[in-house]
């Protein structure tokens, strides 16, 4: 295999392995082509560390006389150290971690070789899929239609092959609305609420342009969604003044003009560059020694993070408010409709529906709005806060939406069927993962590598018996109110469990935790006796 | 108008401003206080009066009572008790504070109460709501006429009352700011008429008894709970855990500020005793307050010596430390934690005061632990009002919180602590702590490293000790929270009890498991620091409280609480027996305790509910198995959990209302809405 080029030095002993939590441990550490293991020998038997070389966002080597130290920052904000003897040994080992851990070619990475022994590739990969959904929802049957007009992704590469579209506007008008939208983005419904019918659409920004041109089949088929109804709300995730410019680039917005019946609300959300760059921010705050107060409080505000956050659960709350509580149907978008547009659709989802609240229908909903809707999971997850290699297109948008889902739970802690450790472990495979389901941009790219074929599917592998126990809440409570967060930067904290997992000790907390489900257990148990 | 000097409640006499005459409420006094920050306030209420005028903006009520209209002497239902919250209808914001302290359930008025009718209250969340304002002797309480809503104030917890200006009412309104204690400030607006009983002088009278030669209201009070508090804490008892008992001090004719009980050293005689008392500032000498069970180091706390300009030395003091020192075996030096700052404790020495000299007591080592005097903290606790009431600044929220440096100063505190606590476990010495008059900082000190050292202290009981030694019998000087006094000003006002809980919070917040305790016992705690409805934190030494006969004449909180332990439990504790907890001190591990200081914000409600709807769900989980299975021997099934109480069962009564509450809670929390939330 290739990876062997890579490594010319694969097995080092006498090795020193510090990570943060433990006490330091010496052994011998072996490069593979997707793996850092290392294994040390105590009185007690030996242990094993693994870390996927995906994991490995930045490091940093240091010589000193005969031997070198080697800091290796990975994705999931761990800080590990290894001290290496022997000059040449330890470059080559810094060298293959360098080049392995930056291979980006998707189908040698690692997900297609793991094999778990109670997985099998015959099962069918994933949770659900569009034609399962819609036919399991006879409400939708009157006035809505699974369209396979992108069954060989050639009207939109980024949606996947089936999406449900208004009953009345035919394929034919779809490709000409998908011509009229960003990445052929058509409007899709990706929400119906079940109370008062109303539903959540979402697509790319439309492409009027400087000369304003229109598209009949695009006012269709909005007005098809609103059925008679008198009106429905556009939620630009954009200003309006970023909603304006974009036309003079080809993008735009829907005029009122043009679309009567819908009423715009602009909220400027902030991803890309800046997001990640507040990422970068609160990382280096939060693995900040000092215990200087006031810097840590000014820094905490500088990076922005928690603003953001207030930022996505405020304009998922006005999406939910608009659907629940004022009764009208909804479209959101903001450029692209890849990342926001996301964002705000699975909150609210989650604010409104008691099925997306357990632990399956998170993980559906996880399926449906992030993986099949085409966030482009390779590219935002490239590097996490420590790489330095220049920014591309990474962003956190889905860490962002993890923590948005974690304030959820605080505040909530009884309607969500899941743990903050399922959070926590999402966090970790976003970035590099054993199994198959982050991997790629869109559902065409996995389709190519045989993704669905050759690799396990992360959510599955989450609901087997094992995992589903320690991924459940133990103390659930369905619920059918829609669970209104606060806001307000007072009810909003730093997602410790993450930020400063490697820094804490978190010991009791989790003994906090184990504590509640022996309990949970033992109750349940008695109860049935 | 009629005002007399209370009864000064303090034997030592050292308050210097005690004695005031005159109205405080008078228009002209609104401005003269240091602390008032009157012309914003005007300026702030004159736009909200405006603004809810003309926009006439209706409210939706937030809960219903069963006690409307006029309301005297009655049986006052806790807030918890309400009915259930009516539908929330569209778009509005939903107003008073929310009410996360349970009242005691029953309180019966002693004397009539006064009920004052077409009074606004003019809330900085929703306007103006007209209604009832009924003053009783312990409480002041204001029902809405047009809409349902309830205003709940303990008279105890008011600092001052001052006048404010209403415009746009007429020219018989006056205006009224009752400034709390407890990071509130309401303000009312009323008609002044001549068959009205004047409002300002009614509460002025029972918020400050003291002042006008009225008895307490805890004096007042008294329901029989099934448990007696004032046994909780038994001295010989809880230094039968640890040493040998002095009767030195057994009519307080050493030190009036100590209690009766104290241990000491066996091996010295009680003339040299009287000489180390004549050398320590209040002759407060050093007594033991911890011994670890095993290396027998020990915490003594005391107050600074008399050293003075001049170097004075007492030979009698120094044998007295050397034989602490000697005392443990496990280390040859003696460590003294002087709670103040190097700068302050050398300007404390031109005032007679002073701290010890390393060259004069031998194998000592002093350490400064730099933390700023009461008057930095209380400033700073009123920087902390000022970020979060009536209204947070969201977009400074974290530069506003940093700017009070009160997290900074509990920091300081749990750092300190935690070295006094670390030099006895894992220095295996014995240390000495003061500051100045050894009952502020130092019995915060002393209590703080004492929780993280011994798991006792970390029960329901244990903490209950905790406070009735170090605090309440060591003479910490409660009475400066301003008890029945009108003299809000005075320079003594402390919070240090405050600020000492909070880093409990934090402490929990850090271990949830380790401690038996919620925080609703520490809201409560707190609510009755100020409430003067039970007798543990009056006055301010032993001494004076036996004088008074506080056990006698009034009910112990701990009556309260330990006849309802469950709605003060931590359902999560698991004994961490023999476990020392080190907390975090890095600034990333602490946070602003909001749940008690923003409490009276009603966009905090949704995290207000949280831990009571835990509580609840455990406890429901817990019933489901007890009461399912009452007869299978239950507690051997689970050999997780050491604790009993998991498996008690609730009485019957007792979870009716329990459950009832709850359920509401519930509603109110996942239902609760404001549509102008997400419109930011």
């Amino acid at each position: 295999m290739e990876f062997s080029e890579h490594i010319k030095t694969a097995n080092v002993e006498d090795v020193v392995l510090r990570q943060p939590l433990h006490p330091p441990s010496r052994g011998t550490l072996c490069i593979t082509g997707h793996h850092l293991l290392f294994s040390d020998r105590e009185e007690t038997g030996t242990r094993q560390f693994l870390l996927l070389l995906k994991n490995i966002d930045a490091i940093e080597k240091r010589m000193s006389g005969s031997s070198g130290t080697i800091t290796i920052k990975c994705k999931d904000l761990r800080v590990l150290q290894l001290d290496i003897p022997g000059m040449e040994q330890c470059l080559n080992i810094a060298h293959s971690i360098e080049t392995l851990s930056c291979l980006d070619c998707a189908s040698e990475m690692y997900p297609f070789f793991h094999r778990p022994s109670d997985l099998s590739l015959q099962d069918q990969w994933g949770l659900s899929s569009t034609e399962k959904l819609y036919s399991q929802m006879k409400e939708l049957h009157d006035r809505w239609r699974v369209s396979t007009v992108n069954r060989d992704y050639s009207v939109c590469p980024s949606y996947p092959p089936a999406v449900i579209v208004p009953k009345n506007i035919d394929d034919s008008m779809l490709k000409k609305v998908a011509k009229f939208r960003q990445g052929g983005r058509f409007p899709v419904l990706c929400y119906y609420h079940r109370k008062n019918g109303m539903v959540i659409m979402r697509s790319s920004q439309p492409l009027p342009g400087a000369n304003r041109k229109r598209c009949k089949e695009d006012e269709d088929l909005l007005q098809a969604v609103l059925d008679g109804s008198d009106k429905g709300y556009i939620i630009d995730t954009r200003s309006s003044q970023q909603a304006t410019q974009a036309r003079m680039t080809g993008g735009g917005f829907e005029s009122k003009s043009s679309y009567s019946c819908w009423k715009r609300l602009h909220r400027q959300m902030e991803k890309g560059k800046a997001l990640q760059e507040s990422l970068i921010k609160l990382v280096e705050a939060c693995g900040d020694e000092s215990n200087n107060m006031d810097r840590w409080l000014s820094k905490l505000e500088n990076s922005k993070w928690l603003f953001y956050v207030q930022t996505a659960l405020s304009t998922a709350g006005l999406l939910a408010e608009c659907v629940e509580r004022d009764g009208h149907s909804v479209l959101v978008h903001g450029s692209e409709g890849k990342d926001s547009t996301l964002l705000i659709s699975t909150l609210a989802q989650l604010i409104m529906d008691p099925h997306c609240r357990s632990l399956e229908g998170f993980l559906a909903l996880l399926e449906r709005e992030w993986v099949q809707a085409g966030h482009p999971f390779m590219q935002r997850c490239a590097h996490s806060a420590f790489s330095h290699a220049r920014l591309q297109q990474e962003s956190p948008v889905f860490l962002l939406l993890l923590d948005c889902v974690w304030q959820l739970w605080r505040q909530f802690p009884l309607a969500l069927g899941f743990s903050e450790a399922l959070l926590l472990r999402l966090a970790t495979e976003a970035y590099a993962s054993d199994f198959g389901t982050f991997l790629c941009n869109s559902h065409q790219e996995r389709w190519a590598l045989g993704v669905m074929e050759r690799t396990h599917c992360l959510f599955k592998a989450l609901l087997r018996p094992r995992e589903r126990d320690y991924y459940s809440n133990p103390l659930y409570e369905p619920t059918e109110l829609a669970i209104w967060p606060s806001v307000h930067p007072q009810s909003l904290q730093l997602w410790r469990g993450f930020f400063l997992r490697w820094t804490q000790q978190s010991r009791h907390l989790e003994e906090a935790q184990e504590e509640i489900r022996n309990m949970v257990i033992e109750w349940g148990k008695l109860a049935l006796s | 108008m009629e005002k007399h000097a209370g009864a000064p409640g303090g034997s030592d006499g050292a308050g210097p401003n005690r004695k005031l005459w005159g109205s405080p409420t008078s228009g002209a006094a609104a401005g003269e206080t240091p602390e008032s920050p009157s012309g914003s306030h005007v300026e702030w209420c004159k736009q909200l009066i405006a603004a809810t005028i003309s926009s006439q903006i209706s409210v939706t009520p937030e809960h219903s009572t069963e006690l409307r209209g006029k309301c005297s002497r009655t049986r006052f239902l806790s807030c918890q008790e309400r009915a259930s919250r009516p539908q929330v209808s569209q778009c509005h914001l939903f107003d008073t504070p929310p009410p996360p302290i349970p009242h005691v359930r029953m309180m019966m008025m002693r004397s009539s109460s006064f009920a004052v009718k077409d009074v606004m209250y003019i809330c900085p969340f929703s306007g103006l709501v007209n209604g009832t304002l009924t003053i009783t002797n312990y409480k002041l309480y204001f029902s809405g006429t047009d809409r349902e809503f309830v205003l709940d104030v303990n008279l105890g917890v008011i600092s001052r009352q001052e006048t404010i200006s209403v415009p746009n009412q007429g020219e018989n309104t006056k205006g009224l700011e009752l400034v709390c204690k407890d990071m509130r400030s309401p303000r009312f607006a009323y008609k002044t008429e001549e068959d009205h009983p004047d409002v300002v002088e009614l509460i002025s009278k029972h918020a400050f008894p003291l002042s006008h030669n009225l008895p307490l209201f805890a004096f007042l009070y008294k329901e029989l709970f099934p448990v007696d508090g004032w046994k909780v804490y038994d001295p010989a008892a809880e230094y039968r855990r640890q040493l040998t008992i002095s009767k030195v001090n057994s009519s307080y004719e050493l030190c009036d500020t100590y209690p009766a009980t104290l241990v000491i050293p066996t091996n010295i005689s009680d003339d040299d005793i009287r000489r180390v008392a004549a050398f320590r500032v209040k002759h407060r000498i050093p007594v033991l307050s911890w011994i670890h069970p095993e290396t027998q180091a020990t915490i003594v706390r005391c107050s600074q010596p008399l050293v003075g300009p001049s170097d004075r030395r007492c030979k009698e003091d120094e044998r007295f430390l050397q034989i602490i020192m000697d005392a443990n075996a496990q280390s040859h030096k003696l460590s003294i934690f002087d709670a103040r700052q190097g700068s302050v404790a050398l300007t404390n020495k031109a005032k007679d005061g002073g701290f010890e000299s390393e060259s004069f007591y031998t194998n000592v080592e002093l350490n400064f632990l730099e933390i700023p005097n009461i008057h930095v903290i209380r400033e700073s606790l009123r920087k902390v009002k000022d970020a979060v009431y009536p209204t947070i600044d969201e977009a400074h929220w974290h530069s506003n919180i940093h700017q009070t440096h009160w997290l900074e100063y509990i920091r300081l505190l749990l750092a300190g602590a935690a070295k006094v606590a670390d030099k006895l476990e894992s220095g295996k010495t014995s240390v000495v702590v003061h500051c100045s008059d050894g009952w502020d900082r130092t019995a915060q000190l002393t209590s703080l490293s004492m929780l993280m050292l011994d798991s006792f202290y970390r029960t329901l009981p244990g903490f209950q000790v905790l406070l009735e030694k170090e605090w309440i019998s060591f003479g910490h000087k409660f009475s400066r929270v301003g008890h029945g006094d009108e003299n809000h000003a005075n320079s003594e006002r402390s919070p240090l009890f405050v600020q000492f809980i909070d880093c409990v919070w934090q402490m929990t917040r850090q271990f949830p498991a380790a401690f038996e305790f919620n925080e609703l016992f520490l809201i409560t705690v707190l609510d009755h620091l100020y409430s003067c409805l039970f007798g543990t934190f009056l006055y301010n030494s032993e001494q004076e409280r036996a004088a008074k006969e506080v056990q006698t004449c009034t009910v112990s909180l701990w009556s309260y609480i330990n006849s309802q332990k469950d709605d003060f439990t931590n359902p999560f504790y698991v004994d961490y027996q023999n476990h020392v907890l080190y907390p975090m001190v890095s600034s990333r591990h602490l946070e602003l305790w909001s749940s008690y200081y923003a409490r009276w914000n009603p966009r905090m409600r949704p995290q207000v509910g949280p831990p009571h709807e835990l509580q609840r769900r455990v406890e429901e989980l817990q019933r489901e198995a007890s009461s399912s299975h009452s007869l299978s021997s239950s507690s051997s099934h689970s050999p997780t959990h050491t604790t009993g109480h998991l498996c008690t069962p609730l009485s019957d009564t007792h979870t009716h209302t329990h459950t009832h509450t709850h359920t509401h809670s519930l509603t109110h929390t996942q239902s609760l809405i404001i549509d102008c939330v997400y419109d930011i």
